[in-house]
Protein backbone atom coordinates (compact mmCIF):
# COMPACT_ATOMS: atom_id res chain seq x y z
CA UNK A 1 0.00 0.00 0.00
CA UNK A 2 1.37 3.41 -0.95
CA UNK A 3 0.94 6.65 0.95
CA UNK A 4 -2.68 7.71 0.89
CA UNK A 5 -5.10 10.23 2.33
CA UNK A 6 -7.00 7.82 4.62
CA UNK A 7 -3.93 6.68 6.56
CA UNK A 8 -2.67 10.24 6.77
CA UNK A 9 -5.91 11.64 8.20
CA UNK A 10 -5.88 8.95 10.91
CA UNK A 11 -2.31 9.95 11.82
CA UNK A 12 -3.21 13.64 11.81
CA UNK A 13 -5.96 13.17 14.35
CA UNK A 14 -3.41 11.52 16.65
CA UNK A 15 -0.73 14.17 16.11
CA UNK A 16 -2.58 17.50 16.11
CA UNK A 17 -5.64 17.52 18.31
CA UNK A 18 -8.58 19.62 17.13
CA UNK A 19 -6.78 20.31 13.85
CA UNK A 20 -9.23 18.22 11.85
CA UNK A 21 -12.85 18.99 12.63
CA UNK A 22 -15.48 16.46 11.59
CA UNK A 23 -18.79 18.08 10.65
CA UNK A 24 -21.67 15.66 11.02
CA UNK A 25 -24.50 17.94 9.90
CA UNK A 26 -25.64 17.91 6.29
CA UNK A 27 -24.12 20.69 4.18
CA UNK A 28 -24.74 21.77 0.62
CA UNK A 29 -21.37 22.58 -1.00
CA UNK A 30 -23.00 23.75 -4.23
CA UNK A 31 -25.06 26.30 -2.27
CA UNK A 32 -21.96 28.01 -0.79
CA UNK A 33 -22.49 26.44 2.66
CA UNK A 34 -18.97 24.99 2.86
CA UNK A 35 -17.24 28.22 1.88
CA UNK A 36 -19.51 30.21 4.21
CA UNK A 37 -18.30 28.07 7.12
CA UNK A 38 -14.68 28.47 6.01
CA UNK A 39 -15.11 32.24 5.74
CA UNK A 40 -16.59 32.44 9.27
CA UNK A 41 -13.62 30.49 10.63
CA UNK A 42 -11.18 32.67 8.69
CA UNK A 43 -12.66 35.77 10.27
CA UNK A 44 -12.04 34.16 13.67
CA UNK A 45 -8.42 33.50 12.52
CA UNK A 46 -9.02 29.76 12.80
CA UNK A 47 -7.91 27.41 10.07
CA UNK A 48 -8.80 23.80 10.87
CA UNK A 49 -9.16 21.18 8.15
CA UNK A 50 -12.86 20.37 7.85
CA UNK A 51 -14.12 16.87 7.13
CA UNK A 52 -17.76 16.98 6.07
CA UNK A 53 -19.34 13.60 6.77
CA UNK A 54 -22.64 14.27 5.00
CA UNK A 55 -22.34 16.69 2.11
CA UNK A 56 -25.01 16.84 -0.58
CA UNK A 57 -24.10 16.00 -4.16
CA UNK A 58 -25.01 18.09 -7.21
CA UNK A 59 -28.42 16.36 -7.37
CA UNK A 60 -29.20 17.73 -3.91
CA UNK A 61 -29.05 14.20 -2.44
CA UNK A 62 -26.71 12.87 0.27
CA UNK A 63 -23.41 12.08 -1.45
CA UNK A 64 -21.63 8.80 -0.81
CA UNK A 65 -18.40 10.83 -0.72
CA UNK A 66 -17.35 12.83 2.34
CA UNK A 67 -15.66 16.15 1.59
CA UNK A 68 -12.26 17.37 2.84
CA UNK A 69 -11.75 21.16 2.96
CA UNK A 70 -9.01 23.56 3.96
CA UNK A 71 -6.34 20.93 4.56
CA UNK A 72 -3.42 23.06 3.39
CA UNK A 73 -4.35 26.21 5.33
CA UNK A 74 -1.57 25.75 7.91
CA UNK A 75 2.13 25.15 7.49
CA UNK A 76 1.98 22.77 10.44
CA UNK A 77 -0.26 20.34 8.54
CA UNK A 78 1.99 20.68 5.50
CA UNK A 79 5.01 19.79 7.67
CA UNK A 80 3.24 16.68 8.96
CA UNK A 81 2.46 15.76 5.34
CA UNK A 82 6.19 15.47 4.69
CA UNK A 83 6.67 13.42 7.85
CA UNK A 84 8.16 16.38 9.75
CA UNK A 85 7.30 17.84 13.13
CA UNK A 86 4.73 20.64 13.29
CA UNK A 87 7.46 22.67 15.03
CA UNK A 88 9.54 22.61 11.84
CA UNK A 89 6.93 24.41 9.77
CA UNK A 90 8.94 27.50 8.84
CA UNK A 91 12.17 27.54 6.81
CA UNK A 92 13.01 23.93 7.78
CA UNK A 93 9.89 22.76 5.94
CA UNK A 94 10.75 24.69 2.79
CA UNK A 95 14.34 23.49 2.82
CA UNK A 96 13.26 19.89 3.31
CA UNK A 97 10.94 20.29 0.33
CA UNK A 98 13.82 21.67 -1.75
CA UNK A 99 16.13 18.85 -0.62
CA UNK A 100 13.64 16.19 -1.64
CA UNK A 101 12.78 17.89 -4.92
CA UNK A 102 16.37 17.64 -6.16
CA UNK A 103 16.39 13.84 -6.50
CA UNK A 104 13.69 12.28 -8.67
CA UNK A 105 12.11 8.98 -7.59
CA UNK A 106 10.69 7.07 -10.55
CA UNK A 107 7.12 5.79 -10.16
CA UNK A 108 6.26 2.09 -10.00
CA UNK A 109 3.40 0.26 -11.70
CA UNK A 110 0.78 -1.84 -9.98
CA UNK A 111 -1.98 -3.86 -11.62
CA UNK A 112 -5.49 -2.44 -11.72
CA UNK A 113 -6.53 -5.26 -9.36
CA UNK A 114 -4.12 -3.99 -6.71
CA UNK A 115 -5.01 -0.32 -7.20
CA UNK A 116 -7.40 1.09 -4.56
CA UNK A 117 -8.56 3.77 -7.00
CA UNK A 118 -10.05 0.98 -9.16
CA UNK A 119 -12.33 -0.40 -6.46
CA UNK A 120 -15.24 1.29 -8.25
CA UNK A 121 -15.08 1.84 -12.03
CA UNK A 122 -17.68 3.75 -14.02
CA UNK A 123 -17.37 4.21 -17.77
CA UNK A 124 -19.29 6.24 -20.33
CA UNK A 125 -22.75 7.38 -19.24
CA UNK A 126 -22.34 5.61 -15.87
CA UNK A 127 -19.68 8.19 -15.00
CA UNK A 128 -21.64 11.01 -13.38
CA UNK A 129 -19.97 14.11 -11.93
CA UNK A 130 -23.24 15.07 -10.23
CA UNK A 131 -22.69 12.28 -7.66
CA UNK A 132 -19.86 14.32 -6.12
CA UNK A 133 -20.17 17.01 -3.42
CA UNK A 134 -18.55 19.63 -5.63
CA UNK A 135 -18.06 23.05 -4.07
CA UNK A 136 -19.27 26.36 -5.43
CA UNK A 137 -16.83 28.77 -3.83
CA UNK A 138 -17.61 32.45 -4.36
CA UNK A 139 -20.60 34.58 -5.32
CA UNK A 140 -19.56 35.26 -8.93
CA UNK A 141 -18.59 31.64 -9.72
CA UNK A 142 -21.16 30.43 -12.27
CA UNK A 143 -21.07 26.78 -11.15
CA UNK A 144 -19.42 24.36 -8.76
CA UNK A 145 -15.76 23.85 -9.62
CA UNK A 146 -13.36 20.95 -9.16
CA UNK A 147 -10.07 22.66 -8.32
CA UNK A 148 -7.56 19.86 -7.89
CA UNK A 149 -4.94 18.44 -10.28
CA UNK A 150 -5.47 17.43 -13.90
CA UNK A 151 -2.63 15.26 -15.26
CA UNK A 152 -1.60 15.43 -18.91
CA UNK A 153 1.07 13.54 -20.86
CA UNK A 154 3.40 15.13 -23.37
CA UNK A 155 2.61 13.54 -26.75
CA UNK A 156 6.22 13.77 -27.97
CA UNK A 157 8.39 12.96 -24.97
CA UNK A 158 5.97 10.99 -22.82
CA UNK A 159 6.46 12.80 -19.50
CA UNK A 160 3.47 13.58 -17.28
CA UNK A 161 2.58 17.05 -16.07
CA UNK A 162 0.47 17.57 -12.96
CA UNK A 163 -0.93 21.02 -12.13
CA UNK A 164 -3.70 22.66 -10.13
CA UNK A 165 -6.24 23.86 -12.69
CA UNK A 166 -9.86 24.87 -12.30
CA UNK A 167 -12.62 22.73 -13.84
CA UNK A 168 -16.11 24.21 -14.18
CA UNK A 169 -18.92 21.67 -13.97
CA UNK A 170 -20.95 22.03 -17.17
CA UNK A 171 -22.85 18.74 -17.16
CA UNK A 172 -22.75 15.20 -15.74
CA UNK A 173 -19.86 14.37 -18.09
CA UNK A 174 -18.69 17.80 -19.21
CA UNK A 175 -16.16 20.16 -17.63
CA UNK A 176 -14.56 23.44 -18.61
CA UNK A 177 -10.81 23.73 -18.07
CA UNK A 178 -8.72 26.87 -17.60
CA UNK A 179 -5.06 26.64 -18.55
CA UNK A 180 -2.75 29.63 -18.35
CA UNK A 181 0.15 29.44 -20.81
CA UNK A 182 2.23 27.03 -18.78
CA UNK A 183 3.00 23.33 -19.02
CA UNK A 184 -0.41 21.64 -19.48
CA UNK A 185 -1.35 24.36 -21.94
CA UNK A 186 1.72 23.48 -24.02
CA UNK A 187 0.73 19.80 -24.06
CA UNK A 188 -2.82 20.67 -25.13
CA UNK A 189 -1.51 23.03 -27.80
CA UNK A 190 0.70 20.31 -29.31
CA UNK A 191 -2.30 17.97 -29.58
CA UNK A 192 -4.64 20.67 -30.80
CA UNK A 193 -2.29 21.59 -33.65
CA UNK A 194 -2.74 18.00 -34.90
CA UNK A 195 -6.51 18.14 -34.22
CA UNK A 196 -6.11 15.45 -31.52
CA UNK A 197 -7.92 15.40 -28.18
CA UNK A 198 -5.70 15.65 -25.10
CA UNK A 199 -6.07 12.82 -22.58
CA UNK A 200 -6.54 14.18 -19.06
CA UNK A 201 -6.96 12.52 -15.66
CA UNK A 202 -8.04 14.69 -12.73
CA UNK A 203 -6.77 13.47 -9.36
CA UNK A 204 -9.32 14.45 -6.71
CA UNK A 205 -7.97 13.41 -3.31
CA UNK A 206 -4.59 11.88 -2.49
CA UNK A 207 -1.99 12.00 0.30
CA UNK A 208 -1.26 15.73 0.88
CA UNK A 209 2.41 15.25 -0.09
CA UNK A 210 1.14 14.34 -3.58
CA UNK A 211 -0.32 17.83 -3.92
CA UNK A 212 2.72 19.56 -2.39
CA UNK A 213 4.81 17.64 -4.91
CA UNK A 214 2.53 18.70 -7.75
CA UNK A 215 3.49 22.30 -7.05
CA UNK A 216 7.17 21.76 -7.81
CA UNK A 217 8.75 24.45 -9.92
CA UNK A 218 10.51 22.10 -12.33
CA UNK A 219 11.09 23.15 -15.92
CA UNK A 220 8.84 21.77 -18.64
CA UNK A 221 10.01 18.26 -19.54
CA UNK A 222 10.58 16.87 -16.03
CA UNK A 223 8.21 14.00 -15.24
CA UNK A 224 5.96 15.26 -12.45
CA UNK A 225 5.15 11.72 -11.28
CA UNK A 226 8.88 11.28 -10.49
CA UNK A 227 9.05 14.70 -8.83
CA UNK A 228 5.96 13.96 -6.75
CA UNK A 229 7.51 10.65 -5.69
CA UNK A 230 10.60 12.58 -4.60
CA UNK A 231 8.53 14.92 -2.41
CA UNK A 232 6.45 12.03 -1.03
CA UNK A 233 9.68 10.16 -0.22
CA UNK A 234 8.65 6.97 -2.01
CA UNK A 235 7.84 5.92 -5.59
CA UNK A 236 4.38 7.04 -6.63
CA UNK A 237 2.30 3.96 -7.45
CA UNK A 238 0.66 4.17 -10.87
CA UNK A 239 -1.87 1.98 -12.61
CA UNK A 240 -3.34 1.84 -16.10
CA UNK A 241 -6.18 4.22 -16.88
CA UNK A 242 -9.57 2.95 -18.00
CA UNK A 243 -9.61 5.04 -21.15
CA UNK A 244 -6.09 4.61 -22.55
CA UNK A 245 -4.75 1.57 -20.65
CA UNK A 246 -0.98 1.61 -20.08
CA UNK A 247 -0.55 4.47 -22.54
CA UNK A 248 -1.72 6.81 -19.79
CA UNK A 249 -1.01 5.91 -16.18
CA UNK A 250 -2.91 7.31 -13.19
CA UNK A 251 -2.10 7.39 -9.45
CA UNK A 252 -3.15 4.04 -7.97
CA UNK A 253 -3.62 5.33 -4.41
CA UNK A 254 -5.74 8.37 -5.30
CA UNK A 255 -9.20 8.73 -3.86
CA UNK A 256 -10.89 9.59 -7.16
CA UNK A 257 -9.66 9.85 -10.76
CA UNK A 258 -11.79 11.50 -13.44
CA UNK A 259 -10.64 10.59 -16.95
CA UNK A 260 -11.57 12.46 -20.10
CA UNK A 261 -10.48 14.20 -23.27
CA UNK A 262 -9.84 17.89 -23.70
CA UNK A 263 -11.58 18.38 -27.03
CA UNK A 264 -9.46 19.95 -29.79
CA UNK A 265 -10.53 23.35 -31.06
CA UNK A 266 -13.64 23.53 -28.87
CA UNK A 267 -13.98 26.54 -26.60
CA UNK A 268 -16.93 27.67 -24.51
CA UNK A 269 -17.54 30.47 -22.03
CA UNK A 270 -16.10 29.65 -18.61
CA UNK A 271 -15.77 31.60 -15.32
CA UNK A 272 -15.74 34.22 -13.68
CA UNK A 273 -13.90 32.27 -11.00
CA UNK A 274 -12.55 33.45 -7.65
CA UNK A 275 -8.82 32.95 -8.14
CA UNK A 276 -5.69 32.73 -6.00
CA UNK A 277 -5.26 36.50 -6.10
CA UNK A 278 -8.45 36.99 -4.09
CA UNK A 279 -10.15 38.46 -7.19
CA UNK A 280 -12.29 36.86 -9.86
CA UNK A 281 -10.70 35.95 -13.16
CA UNK A 282 -12.97 37.18 -15.99
CA UNK A 283 -15.36 35.06 -18.03
CA UNK A 284 -13.52 33.84 -21.10
CA UNK A 285 -13.41 31.17 -23.78
CA UNK A 286 -11.85 28.01 -22.50
CA UNK A 287 -11.46 24.37 -23.62
CA UNK A 288 -13.89 21.63 -22.67
CA UNK A 289 -13.34 18.14 -21.21
CA UNK A 290 -15.62 15.25 -22.12
CA UNK A 291 -15.49 12.74 -19.26
CA UNK A 292 -14.90 9.13 -20.33
CA UNK A 293 -14.59 7.32 -16.98
CA UNK A 294 -14.54 7.84 -13.22
CA UNK A 295 -12.77 5.46 -10.86
CA UNK A 296 -12.58 5.70 -7.09
CA UNK A 297 -11.98 3.93 -3.80
CA UNK A 298 -15.06 2.38 -2.23
CA UNK A 299 -14.76 4.86 0.67
CA UNK A 300 -13.32 7.70 -1.39
CA UNK A 301 -12.98 11.23 0.01
CA UNK A 302 -13.66 14.17 -2.30
CA UNK A 303 -11.19 17.02 -1.76
CA UNK A 304 -11.14 20.65 -2.78
CA UNK A 305 -8.98 23.72 -2.18
CA UNK A 306 -10.44 27.00 -0.86
CA UNK A 307 -8.95 29.08 -3.67
CA UNK A 308 -8.06 32.69 -2.90
CA UNK A 309 -7.59 31.87 0.79
CA UNK A 310 -4.91 30.34 3.02
CA UNK A 311 -5.64 26.79 1.85
CA UNK A 312 -4.52 27.84 -1.61
CA UNK A 313 -1.79 30.27 -0.58
CA UNK A 314 0.20 28.22 1.94
CA UNK A 315 0.23 25.23 -0.40
CA UNK A 316 1.64 27.35 -3.21
CA UNK A 317 4.26 29.13 -1.12
CA UNK A 318 6.20 26.28 0.47
CA UNK A 319 7.55 24.71 -2.76
CA UNK A 320 8.62 28.11 -4.06
CA UNK A 321 10.42 29.07 -0.84
CA UNK A 322 12.63 25.99 -0.84
CA UNK A 323 13.56 26.12 -4.51
CA UNK A 324 14.32 29.83 -4.43
CA UNK A 325 16.38 29.55 -1.23
CA UNK A 326 18.64 27.01 -2.93
CA UNK A 327 18.90 29.19 -6.03
CA UNK A 328 19.78 32.33 -4.04
CA UNK A 329 22.28 30.47 -1.85
CA UNK A 330 24.23 29.54 -4.97
CA UNK A 331 24.66 33.24 -5.72
CA UNK A 332 24.60 34.85 -2.27
CA UNK A 333 25.93 32.33 0.29
CA UNK A 334 25.03 34.67 3.18
CA UNK A 335 21.27 34.22 2.60
CA UNK A 336 19.61 33.23 5.88
CA UNK A 337 15.90 32.74 5.19
CA UNK A 338 13.13 33.26 2.68
CA UNK A 339 9.37 33.59 3.06
CA UNK A 340 6.36 34.11 0.82
CA UNK A 341 3.93 35.82 3.24
CA UNK A 342 0.18 35.31 3.33
CA UNK A 343 -0.25 39.03 2.59
CA UNK A 344 1.10 38.46 -0.93
CA UNK A 345 -1.00 35.34 -1.61
CA UNK A 346 2.27 33.42 -0.89
CA UNK A 347 3.30 34.30 -4.43
CA UNK A 348 3.66 38.00 -5.20
CA UNK A 349 5.69 39.21 -2.19
CA UNK A 350 8.95 37.56 -1.22
CA UNK A 351 10.93 38.39 1.92
CA UNK A 352 14.62 37.39 1.96
CA UNK A 353 17.08 37.85 4.81
CA UNK A 354 20.84 38.00 4.31
CA UNK A 355 23.75 38.32 6.69
CA UNK A 356 25.09 41.04 4.46
CA UNK A 357 28.86 41.50 4.13
CA UNK A 358 28.96 43.56 0.92
CA UNK A 359 26.37 46.12 -0.19
CA UNK A 360 25.56 44.63 -3.62
CA UNK A 361 24.57 41.24 -2.17
CA UNK A 362 21.03 42.34 -1.52
CA UNK A 363 20.34 43.18 -5.17
CA UNK A 364 21.92 39.89 -6.25
CA UNK A 365 19.63 37.97 -3.90
CA UNK A 366 16.58 39.90 -5.06
CA UNK A 367 17.36 39.47 -8.75
CA UNK A 368 17.80 35.73 -8.24
CA UNK A 369 14.38 35.54 -6.55
CA UNK A 370 12.76 37.45 -9.41
CA UNK A 371 14.46 35.34 -12.07
CA UNK A 372 13.74 32.06 -10.33
CA UNK A 373 9.96 32.42 -10.08
CA UNK A 374 7.82 34.54 -12.38
CA UNK A 375 5.06 34.86 -9.76
CA UNK A 376 7.31 37.07 -7.61
CA UNK A 377 6.58 40.80 -8.03
CA UNK A 378 8.09 42.42 -4.95
CA UNK A 379 11.23 41.30 -3.17
CA UNK A 380 12.07 42.84 0.19
CA UNK A 381 15.58 42.04 1.37
CA UNK A 382 16.26 42.46 5.09
CA UNK A 383 19.17 41.87 7.45
CA UNK A 384 19.59 38.66 9.39
CA UNK A 385 18.27 40.29 12.60
CA UNK A 386 14.82 40.43 11.00
CA UNK A 387 12.56 37.35 11.09
CA UNK A 388 11.09 37.08 7.60
CA UNK A 389 8.20 35.04 9.03
CA UNK A 390 7.25 38.05 11.18
CA UNK A 391 5.71 40.62 8.85
CA UNK A 392 5.67 43.31 11.55
CA UNK A 393 9.46 43.07 11.72
CA UNK A 394 9.80 43.20 7.93
CA UNK A 395 7.62 46.31 7.77
CA UNK A 396 9.64 47.87 10.60
CA UNK A 397 12.82 47.29 8.61
CA UNK A 398 11.17 48.90 5.59
CA UNK A 399 10.11 51.85 7.69
CA UNK A 400 13.51 52.45 9.24
CA UNK A 401 16.12 51.20 6.75
CA UNK A 402 14.70 52.29 3.40
CA UNK A 403 15.18 55.54 1.51
CA UNK A 404 12.94 55.12 -1.50
CA UNK A 405 15.14 57.10 -3.88
CA UNK A 406 18.17 54.92 -3.07
CA UNK A 407 16.83 51.56 -2.01
CA UNK A 408 13.96 50.82 -4.40
CA UNK A 409 14.49 49.48 -7.93
CA UNK A 410 11.76 48.89 -10.48
CA UNK A 411 12.08 46.55 -13.44
CA UNK A 412 9.52 47.05 -16.19
CA UNK A 413 8.06 44.63 -18.73
CA UNK A 414 8.92 41.34 -17.04
CA UNK A 415 6.73 38.24 -17.24
CA UNK A 416 3.93 38.37 -14.71
CA UNK A 417 0.67 36.55 -14.11
CA UNK A 418 -2.44 37.07 -16.18
CA UNK A 419 -4.64 36.85 -13.07
CA UNK A 420 -2.96 39.80 -11.32
CA UNK A 421 -5.64 42.51 -11.54
CA UNK A 422 -3.09 45.33 -11.23
CA UNK A 423 -1.39 44.36 -14.49
CA UNK A 424 -2.29 46.60 -17.39
CA UNK A 425 -0.85 44.06 -19.84
CA UNK A 426 -2.08 40.49 -20.18
CA UNK A 427 1.39 39.02 -19.61
CA UNK A 428 3.87 41.70 -18.59
CA UNK A 429 4.27 43.25 -15.17
CA UNK A 430 6.58 45.53 -13.19
CA UNK A 431 8.83 44.05 -10.51
CA UNK A 432 10.14 45.88 -7.46
CA UNK A 433 13.16 45.33 -5.26
CA UNK A 434 13.21 46.97 -1.84
CA UNK A 435 16.54 46.85 -0.07
CA UNK A 436 15.60 47.16 3.61
CA UNK A 437 19.06 46.29 4.89
CA UNK A 438 21.44 48.55 6.74
CA UNK A 439 24.30 49.92 4.63
CA UNK A 440 27.71 48.33 5.15
CA UNK A 441 29.77 51.31 4.04
CA UNK A 442 28.54 54.02 6.44
CA UNK A 443 27.83 54.09 10.17
CA UNK A 444 24.22 53.23 10.98
CA UNK A 445 22.11 53.59 14.12
CA UNK A 446 21.82 50.68 16.56
CA UNK A 447 18.55 48.95 17.54
CA UNK A 448 17.33 49.65 21.04
CA UNK A 449 17.67 46.75 23.43
CA UNK A 450 17.10 46.05 27.10
CA UNK A 451 20.36 44.65 28.55
CA UNK A 452 20.47 40.85 28.19
CA UNK A 453 21.67 40.44 31.80
CA UNK A 454 18.63 42.35 33.04
CA UNK A 455 16.32 40.19 30.95
CA UNK A 456 17.90 37.05 32.35
CA UNK A 457 17.72 38.00 36.01
CA UNK A 458 14.40 39.88 36.06
CA UNK A 459 11.68 37.26 35.79
CA UNK A 460 8.13 38.33 35.01
CA UNK A 461 6.52 35.83 37.36
CA UNK A 462 8.46 37.25 40.32
CA UNK A 463 6.66 40.58 39.88
CA UNK A 464 3.25 39.78 38.33
CA UNK A 465 1.28 36.72 39.37
CA UNK A 466 0.81 33.96 36.76
CA UNK A 467 -2.99 34.32 37.18
CA UNK A 468 -2.85 37.97 36.12
CA UNK A 469 -0.44 37.19 33.28
CA UNK A 470 -2.88 34.58 32.00
CA UNK A 471 -5.72 37.11 31.98
CA UNK A 472 -3.85 39.85 30.10
CA UNK A 473 -5.42 40.54 26.70
CA UNK A 474 -3.33 39.67 23.65
CA UNK A 475 -2.36 42.57 21.38
CA UNK B 1 -4.88 41.13 -16.01
CA UNK B 2 -6.28 41.27 -19.51
CA UNK B 3 -8.72 44.05 -20.36
CA UNK B 4 -12.17 43.35 -18.99
CA UNK B 5 -15.65 44.74 -19.50
CA UNK B 6 -18.45 44.64 -16.94
CA UNK B 7 -21.90 43.55 -18.12
CA UNK B 8 -25.33 43.45 -16.49
CA UNK B 9 -27.53 40.39 -16.99
CA UNK B 10 -30.76 41.53 -18.73
CA UNK B 11 -32.73 38.90 -16.79
CA UNK B 12 -31.54 39.14 -13.15
CA UNK B 13 -29.57 42.44 -13.31
CA UNK B 14 -26.53 40.70 -11.81
CA UNK B 15 -23.19 42.25 -12.76
CA UNK B 16 -20.05 40.36 -13.78
CA UNK B 17 -17.07 40.81 -16.08
CA UNK B 18 -15.61 39.24 -19.18
CA UNK B 19 -12.33 39.12 -21.13
CA UNK B 20 -12.54 41.93 -23.70
CA UNK B 21 -10.39 40.40 -26.42
CA UNK B 22 -12.22 37.08 -26.33
CA UNK B 23 -15.83 38.14 -25.75
CA UNK B 24 -16.53 41.78 -26.63
CA UNK B 25 -18.40 42.20 -29.96
CA UNK B 26 -17.77 38.55 -30.82
CA UNK B 27 -21.37 37.41 -31.18
CA UNK B 28 -20.79 34.84 -28.43
CA UNK B 29 -23.44 34.43 -25.74
CA UNK B 30 -22.24 35.26 -22.25
CA UNK B 31 -23.34 33.14 -19.29
CA UNK B 32 -24.80 34.92 -16.27
CA UNK B 33 -23.12 33.38 -13.21
CA UNK B 34 -26.11 34.19 -11.01
CA UNK B 35 -29.12 32.92 -13.03
CA UNK B 36 -27.47 30.99 -15.93
CA UNK B 37 -29.22 33.21 -18.50
CA UNK B 38 -27.29 33.36 -21.79
CA UNK B 39 -27.17 36.66 -23.66
CA UNK B 40 -25.11 38.66 -26.15
CA UNK B 41 -23.01 41.51 -24.78
CA UNK B 42 -25.10 43.95 -26.84
CA UNK B 43 -28.18 42.87 -24.86
CA UNK B 44 -26.63 44.03 -21.60
CA UNK B 45 -28.51 47.10 -20.29
CA UNK B 46 -25.20 48.53 -19.10
CA UNK B 47 -21.63 47.91 -20.19
CA UNK B 48 -18.61 49.36 -18.45
CA UNK B 49 -15.36 49.15 -20.39
ZN1 LIG C 1 -28.72 36.69 -14.56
Amino acid sequence: MGKNLHDFLSQLEGQLQHDLVRVEQTVSPAQFEVTALLQHLEEMKKFPALFFEKPLNLKGKPSRFPLLSNFFATRQRCALSLGMSADDAKLALSLEYARREEKLISPVTVSTKEAPVKEVVKRGDDADLYEFPIVRHHAMDPAPYIDMTPVMKDPEQGFYNVAFLRNMVKGPRRLGIHMSPRHNWQIHRKNEEKKRPTPVAIVVGHHPAFYLGALNVSPFGVDDYARIGAVMGEPLRLTASETWGEDFMVPADAEIVIEGHVLPNVKEVEAPFGEFTGYYGPQRLRPVIEVTAITHRRNAVFQHIFVGHRDNWVLGGIPKEGSLFNLIRGIVPTVKAIHFPISGCCRFNCYVSVDKKIDGETRQAALAALAGCDFVKHVVVVDADIDVYNEEQVMWAMATRVQADQDVDIIKNAKGNTLDPSQTDDIMTAKMIIDATRPVQRPFAARVEVPKEALAKTRLEDFISPAILERLPKA
Amino acid sequence: MANIFWVTCPKCRGEFYCHTQELRHKGIKLLCPYCSHQFLDEESPRIME
